[in-house]
C-alpha cells in the first residue's frame, strides 16, 4: 500500500550529474515589483521574494537569503546594516487575520515605515515580523518561526528563542532574552559587541556563498 | 535518592482521563505505534485496505475541532488478579490456566473500573516470560540496575562513586539554572575594540584565560553569579569550591583557625562573649563545625564536672531537654531495666547551655526583608521587566543541588540571581526480571553507549496483536447519520468493526474469544462476536509465502491450514480469502460492491499469511436516552468512549524444554504430544477501544434522534 502513492522523488531522476534542485516550487514573483534602494556591498538571493508598493531599503553588507520574503504593502521596509534575513523568513508580513497594518505616523508627521530592523539584526529561518511600524533594535535575533507583532517595538541585543511570539505594539526593553513559552529574562553576559563581531564574521562566509543578484530587483 | 532519575516510563497510576490529550481527546498511550498491519508491514498479503474507506482526509480536520478516533486495544497485565501473592507454579500447565479463565469468567472485567487503569497497558508496553508463559507488565516486574551513567557525557559512574560522590555528574556536566538546558563551558572573551567592529578581522579573539559555563538557550552565563573557572574541565570540583560572588569557599583548616581567633579560650566554659557580633553570617558548613566543636565541648565538660550535681538548681536544670540526664533517661526507657537499678550510683552530669554566639554556632534569622524588596524593586526599575521574573519559580529551586558553602536557612534568597548550575543527574539502565521464577526479561547492553539488549522479551512477539477498523461496506452499511461527527459510532444502530488478529510465533495459533454480552457500566452498549473461535496461521517466512505463490498446487499440500470458515476451504490458497464472497482471482477492491454480503455469523472474515480477521457487531448504547430515562446525572469522563471488554484465550503447540522431554513427565502434563509437541495456553482479558459514542466536541453536541 505504501508503495502506491506516486510520489515525485527528486533524487530518483538523479542518475545524471544534475545539479541538486530545490523540491520547493520555484518562486514566482508577483505582486508589484518595489522600489529599492540596495547598498553596493549588500547580498540579495535572486531567489529573494520583494514585493509591494513601498521602497525597500538594504544597507551595508546585510545578507538576504533566497526565498526570504520583504513585503512592503504596508510601508517602507528597512534592513540596517550586516543583518542576516533567513530563508523564510518574512519582514512586512500580514497579521493572523491577513491585514497589513500602516506605520502610525511618528512625531514629525512622518511614516515609521511597515518594518524596520536596526544594525546586526538577525531573523532566522521562517520567522515573520509583520508589518505596522514594527522595530527590531541593534543586535536583536529573532528566532525560528517566532512572529513579531505589528506595532512592537523589539529593543537592542535581544533573543527571542524559536517560536517566541511578540504581541502586537509590545515594547521589549534592551538585552532582553523572550524563551520558554513567552518567560522573560535579561541578558548579562555582556558579550553583544562579540556577537556583533561574530555576525560580521558570518556574513562575510554568507556573502561567498549566496550569489546575489540585486539588479534583478532594481 | 534515586526517584527521578528513571528513564521516562508508562505511568501506569495516571488514569485514563489524565492521559488523554485535552486537545484531541485520545489517549496519549502509543504515538503512531499501533497502525494497522496493512501499513506496518510491507507484505502483499495483508488485509486489503482498498475496501475499507479511508478514515479521515486532513481536510476534513481542518474544520473538525479534533483529530479522529483512533482504536485501541489494551491488554490487561494478570498480574492484577485477585491475590498477585499467591504461589504459582513456574510453568502454568493447561489445567491451571482454564482454572484462571473460569475465574475470570465468574466476573467480567469492567475497562472502567478505578483498579483497571492500573492493570490495562498497550501490547508495546508488555513483557513476556517465557519460562512462565504469562505476560508481564511494567508493574510487575522487578527491576536491577545494570549501571549508572551520566545522560550528559555518556560516562558511566561506578556504583562505588555513588554512594560517595552522590547521583551527580562529577565531571563538567551541568544544566541551567534558569532553563535546565545544557551548559557549554565557553572562554571568557574579552570585548573587540568597538573602533575595529566594523572590519570583520579573522583573528581569533583573545581570551583572558579563564572559562565559564553558559547556556546557548536562554543566555545565562555563570558570570552572573560571579563565577569563572580556572580551567575548562572538572568544573564540578572547580564549581564546589566557589561561592556566588567568586569567593572560595572555607577549608576546614581555615575555618578551625578563624574559629580560634574569634572563640579565644574554648567556648564552653565562660558564659559566651556576648561582646560578639550577632549578625555575623555563617555559611552551612562553618554554622554546623562551630554548633558541632561547641556540644562536643560541652560534652567533655559536663563529664568532667558532673559531680557536683546534688544542689536543687542541677536538679532543675536537669529536667530540661537540654540535659545530658533527660537524654539518658529517655534512653533508659528503650534500653531496658538494667540501668534503674543503679540510678542511684548514677553520676549526674551538669546542665549544657545553648550556643549563644556566632563562635559557638548561632546563627539569628534576619527577617529583615528590606534588602529583598528593594532587590525587587531595583530591577523593575532597571530592566524594565516584571519584578516577579527574578524571582526563582519552584521548579527552579527544588532543582538546586545543596550547597554547603551557601548561607543558612533565612539568607537563602529567592532570586535567579542566586541560583548556581544543576550538575546532571545520573540516569541508570535496568534489567528486569520476572517476579515469578526470577529469570530475566529485559536486560540492556551494559555499554552505555549501546542501545541494543541482550535479552529482550517483549510480549509483541508472542501474543497476536489486534487491529480494529470499522467495517463500512457501501450498500449495506447503513449511511452515517447526519450531523455526526466523523469518528463516532452512531448509537443504537448495528456497528460493525474488523478485528485483526496478527500472529507473531511460528506456530499456528488457535484463539478464542468472549466478550459480556452488553458492555459494563451505565451505558450497556450490545456485543456479538461473530466468530468466536479461529485459526491464525504460522508466522512463517515471507519468501516461503511468495513462493507457494507461484506452486500453488505444492502449496495446498504443504500448508498445514485448517480454515474454521468452510467456504474458504477449496480455494485453500494462501493468499487472501474472504468468507462467503470470495471469486478466486479477484483481490479484493471496489468491484466487491455489487456483490458483497457481508459478514456472516460464525465465519472467519478474512484470512492471510499469519493474520486472520473477524468481525465484531455492537449495538451502541445512545447515552442520551438513557441519560434522560434513568435520570443517572451527567455523563462522566470516558463514558462515551465504546470500550469492549474481551477475552482471549489463545492455545498453540510449541516444541516442549528439553529438559521437560522426560518419558515420565509427557504423561503427566496431559497436554504432550509425540515427544517434542508441547500444547500452550494463553488467556488474558483485553479492552478495545471501538470508537467515540458521540461528538466529544465543545459544541455541545448532542447525537442521537430523540
Amino acid at each position: 500500500m505504501s508503495s502506491a502513492t506516486p510520489s515525485p522523488d527528486p533524487r530518483s531522476s538523479a542518475h545524471g550529474h544534475h545539479k541538486r534542485h530545490s523540491i520547493l516550487p520555484a518562486v514566482s514573483q508577483s505582486g508589484p515589483k518595489p522600489p529599492v534602494q540596495f547598498s553596493s556591498s549588500c547580498t540579495v538571493a535572486d531567489s529573494a521574494l520583494l514585493t509591494g508598493p513601498h521602497t525597500i531599503i538594504v544597507s551595508t553588507e546585510s545578507v538576504i537569503h533566497p526565498r526570504a520574503r520583504l513585503e512592503s504593502l504596508g510601508g517602507r521596509v528597512t534592513v540596517g546594516r550586516r543583518c542576516i534575513v533567513h530563508e523564510r523568513a518574512c519582514l512586512g508580513a500580514a497579521d493572523l487575520q491577513g491585514r497589513y497594518h500602516k506605520g502610525s505616523p511618528d512625531k514629525d508627521g512622518r511614516s515609521m515605515g511597515a518594518v524596520t530592523l536596526g544594525d546586526y539584526v538577525t531573523v532566522e529561518v521562517g520567522a515573520q515580523v509583520e508589518s505596522g511600524g514594527t522595530v527590531i533594535g541593534e543586535g536583536t535575533t529573532v528566532g525560528i518561526g517566532t512572529r513579531v507583532g505589528a506595532g512592537a517595538v523589539v529593543g537592542k541585543h535581544c533573543t527571542l528563542t524559536a517560536n517566541s511570539i511578540v504581541a502586537a505594539g509590545e515594547v521589549i526593553p534592551d538585552y532582553t532574552v523572550i524563551y520558554s513559552n513567552g518567560l522573560r529574562r535579561v541578558d548579562k553576559r555582556g558579550v553583544s559587541d562579540l556577537k556583533n563581531k561574530a555576525q560580521a564574521r558570518q556574513i562575510d562566509v554568507l556573502r561567498r556563498m549566496i550569489p546575489s543578484n540585486p539588479a534583478k530587483f532594481q | 535518592m534515586f526517584g527521578n532519575n528513571r528513564l521516562p516510563a508508562f505511568h501506569p497510576g495516571l488514569t485514563q482521563s489524565r492521559i488523554r490529550d485535552t486537545t484531541t481527546g485520545n489517549r496519549l498511550w502509543f504515538p503512531g505505534v499501533r497502525s494497522p498491519p496493512s501499513e506496518s508491514s510491507p507484505s502483499d498479503s495483508d488485509p486489503p485496505n482498498d475496501q475499507l474507506p479511508l478514515p479521515i482526509t486532513p481536510e476534513d480536520l481542518y474544520d473538525t475541532p479534533m483529530a479522529p478516533f483512533n482504536p485501541y486495544t489494551y491488554i490487561r497485565c494478570p498480574c492484577s488478579e485477585l491475590n498477585p501473592y499467591a504461589k504459582r507454579t513456574p510453568d502454568v500447565t493447561a489445567q491451571g490456566l482454564s482454572r484462571a479463565a473460569q475465574d475470570d469468567d465468574d466476573h467480567t472485567f469492567d475497562p472502567r473500573a478505578a483498579r483497571s487503569n492500573y492493570s490495562l497497558y498497550p501490547l508495546e508496553y508488555l513483557s513476556f516470560c517465557e519460562d512462565c508463559h504469562q505476560i508481564r507488565c511494567p508493574r510487575c516486574v522487578a527491576e536491577e540496575i545494570v549501571c549508572y551513567y551520566c545522560p550528559n557525557c555518556l560516562f558511566e559512574v561506578p556504583s562505588s562513586n555513588i554512594r560517595s560522590e552522590g547521583n551527580r555528574c562529577t565531571r563538567s556536566c551541568f544544566q541551567c539554572p534558569i532553563c535546565i538546558g545544557p551548559l557549554a563551558v565557553n572562554h571568557v572573551e574579552t570585548p573587540p575594540d568597538p573602533n575595529q567592529l566594523l572590519s570583520p578581522d579573522h583573528a581569533a579573539s583573545s581570551h583572558s584565560g579563564s572559562y565559564l559555563l553558559s547556556c546557548s538557550y536562554c543566555n545565562w552565563s555563570s558570570t552572573e553569579i560571579g563565577i569563572k573557572f580556572d580551567k575548562p574541565n572538572s568544573i564540578h570540583m572547580q564549581l564546589a569550591k566557589l561561592r556566588n560572588g567568586g569567593e572560595t569557599r572555607l577549608t576546614a583548616k581555615e575555618r578551625k583557625e578563624r574559629r580560634k581567633e574569634q572563640g579565644g579560650g574554648g567556648g564552653g566554659s565562660n558564659n559566651g562573649q556576648g561582646e560578639e557580633d550577632l549578625d555575623t553570617l555563617l555559611d552551612m558548613e562553618t554554622q554546623f563545625a562551630n554548633l558541632k566543636s561547641f556540644y562536643q565541648n560541652q560534652l567533655s565538660d559536663a563529664n568532667g564536672t558532673g559531680k557536683a550535681g546534688g544542689d536543687a538548681s542541677a536538679a532543675l536544670g536537669n529536667l530540661g531537654f537540654d540535659a545530658p540526664a533527660s537524654l539518658s533517661r529517655i534512653m533508659s526507657l528503650y534500653t531496658g531495666s538494667s540501668s534503674l537499678h543503679d540510678k542511684k550510683s548514677k553520676s549526674r552530669p551538669g546542665t549544657m547551655r545553648e550556643a549563644l554566639a556566632p563562635s559557638e554556632g548561632l546563627q539569628l534569622a534576619s527577617l529583615d526583608e528590606t534588602s529583598a524588596i528593594t532587590a525587587l524593586q531595583d530591577f523593575e526599575s532597571t530592566t524594565g521587566l516584571d519584578a516577579y521574573s527574578s524571582t526563582a519559580s519552584t521548579t527552579q529551586l527544588q532543582s538546586q543541588t545543596p550547597y554547603l558553602g551557601a548561607s543558612p536557612l533565612h539568607g537563602l534568597t529567592r532570586f535567579t540571581s542566586s541560583l548556581r548550575p544543576i550538575p546532571y543527574l545520573l540516569r541508570t539502565k535496568r534489567s528486569k526480571r520476572c517476579p515469578q521464577c526470577r529469570h530475566i526479561i529485559s536486560k540492556p547492553e551494559s555499554k552505555v553507549t549501546t542501545t541494543r539488549f541482550r535479552i529482550r522479551l517483549i510480549a509483541g512477539n508472542y501474543i497476536p496483536t489486534i487491529t480494529i477498523k470499522q467495517l463500512i461496506i457501501p450498500g449495506l452499511t447503513p449511511p452515517p447519520m447526519p450531523n455526526l461527527p466523523p469518528d463516532t459510532i452512531a448509537p443504537l444502530q448495528p456497528a460493525q468493526f474488523v478485528l485483526t488478529f496478527k500472529n507473531p510465533i511460528f506456530e499456528s495459533v488457535r484463539v478464542t474469544l468472549a466478550t459480556p454480552a452488553t458492555t459494563p457500566g451505565r451505558f450497556p452498549s450490545k456485543v456479538t462476536i461473530l466468530c468466536p473461535q479461529f485459526e491464525i496461521d504460522s508466522n512463517t517466512d515471507v519468501w516461503e509465502e511468495a513462493l507457494k505463490d507461484n506452486n500453488t498446487s505444492s502449496a495446498s499440500t504443504s500448508t498445514s491450514q485448517q480454515n474454521l470458515s468452510s467456504s474458504t476451504g477449496p480455494e485453500g490458497g494462501p493468499g487472501r480469502k474472504r468468507a462467503g464472497t470470495l471469486r478466486p482471482g479477484t483481490a479484493g477492491g471496489a468491484s466487491l460492491a455489487g456483490e458483497e454480503l457481508g459478514p456472516e455469523v460464525g465465519k472467519v472474515w478474512e484470512k492471510g499469511r499469519n493474520w486472520t480477521s473477524i468481525v465484531i457487531e455492537v449495538i451502541p448504547a445512545s447515552l442520551v436516552q438513557t441519560a434522560k430515562r434513568d435520570g443517572k446525572g451527567p455523563i462522566k469522563e470516558d463514558e462515551d468512549v465504546l470500550e469492549i471488554p474481551m477475552f482471549v484465550r489463545i492455545e498453540w503447540e510449541a516444541e516442549a524444554p528439553e529438559d521437560e522431554i522426560m518419558p515420565g513427565l509427557s504423561g503427566a502434563k496431559g497436554g504432550n504430544k509425540d515427544g517434542g509437541k508441547e500444547k500452550r495456553e494463553l488467556a488474558y482479558w483485553c479492552v478495545l477501544g471501538l470508537g467515540g459514542l458521540r461528538g466529544r466536541c465543545k459544541r455541545g453536541f448532542v447525537c442521537g434522534r430523540s
